[in-house]
């Protein structure tokens, strides 16, 4: 199953990007997910959902967009997928706390095993709903 | 139609050309052979799990995205799933990566680059076989109890 990306822009303080995938997120399609972050950023977005409500699967290579989302809200640049590994490993050790721009919301029962099965959920806090997510980087 | 599929009892095969594009006809298989064996939504999710990890590892990592082929052959013996993953790909062998160090956060690579991949790919399954085909290639055989919680749980 191919995964679609809707993206919504939410203003506001700070203004965020909502970004809602359906389908399935593998090697296939984890660029798209990077790219459209990285759009989101330079539209002006400085806080990002990810509405994971109709993602069915999600590969270790969702895993490394979901890190690389981290790092481009931070206003930093992502690795390069075939590049800067230490980079990528030295920034995971200097993270020890969720991420404060970067909520997930609404992941299935699949999603979530596997983002507290890789230890991630030490990077990313979960929502229950997409408006959660939004209500707790907007400081609602 | 690229892949080609055969159904007997319990012993199921698939054909993929060794591109991404085509984990998704992989993950679709799996699901679809442990629905046949009588196995449970959750053994199916962490096999269609494992099985995308170590057949992505083989396209990107073996391959290196260069054309080749893929057979997966799953049967059901002993109350056990067996999968194997054969192809013609440099030889590696993904049991032989080092365990994460659980105390430090994660950091996912690129894909095929055996990170995270690999620790899912031994979480989800009670067993991991790695072997050279003496004809060249690799044989990776994941075995998950049909009925058991895997060895994590």
């Amino acid at each position: 199953m191919a995964m679609t990306i809707d993206v919504a822009r939410l203003d506001g303080n700070p203004p965020l990007a909502c970004v809602a995938l359906t389908g399935e997120l593998d090697a296939s399609n984890y660029e798209q997910v990077i790219d459209v972050v990285r759009d989101a950023y330079a539209d002006g977005a400085r806080g990002l959902v990810l509405d994971l409500e109709h993602l069915t699967f999600m590969a270790s290579s969702g895993l490394f967009a979901l890190h690389s989302a981290v790092r481009i809200m931070g206003g930093e640049t992502p690795p390069d997928p075939e590049e800067g590994w230490s980079a990528l490993h030295q920034m995971s050790m200097d993270e020890d706390a969720p991420a404060s721009t970067v909520r997930l919301a609404a992941a299935q029962e699949p999603i979530a095993r596997v983002l507290e099965r890789t230890g991630m959920l030490r990077l990313f806090a979960l929502d229950a709903t997409r408006a959660e997510a939004i209500a707790t980087l907007q400081g609602a | 139609m690229v892949c080609m599929s055969g159904r007997s009892t319990s012993r199921h095969t698939i054909q993929v050309p060794a591109s991404v594009d085509h984990l998704a006809e992989v993950r679709s298989f799996v699901r679809d052979c442990v629905a046949d064996f009588g196995g449970s939504t959750r053994v199916a999710d962490d096999l269609v799990q494992a099985v995308d990890e170590a057949t992505c590892n083989v396209m990107l990592h073996g391959y290196k995205s260069k054309p080749g082929d893929i057979d997966i052959e799953a049967s059901l013996r002993d109350r056990k799933i067996e999968i194997r993953i054969l192809d013609r790909a440099t030889t590696f062998d993904p049991t032989a990566a080092k365990p994460r160090d659980a105390s430090r956060p994660p950091a996912p690579t690129r894909p095929g680059g055996m990170g995270l991949g690999i620790e899912l790919l031994r979480g989800l399954t009670d067993e991991v076989h790695h072997s050279v085909r003496p004809d060249g290639g690799n044989e990776l055989t994941l075995v998950r109890s049909i009925d058991g919680p895997t060895q994590e749980e």
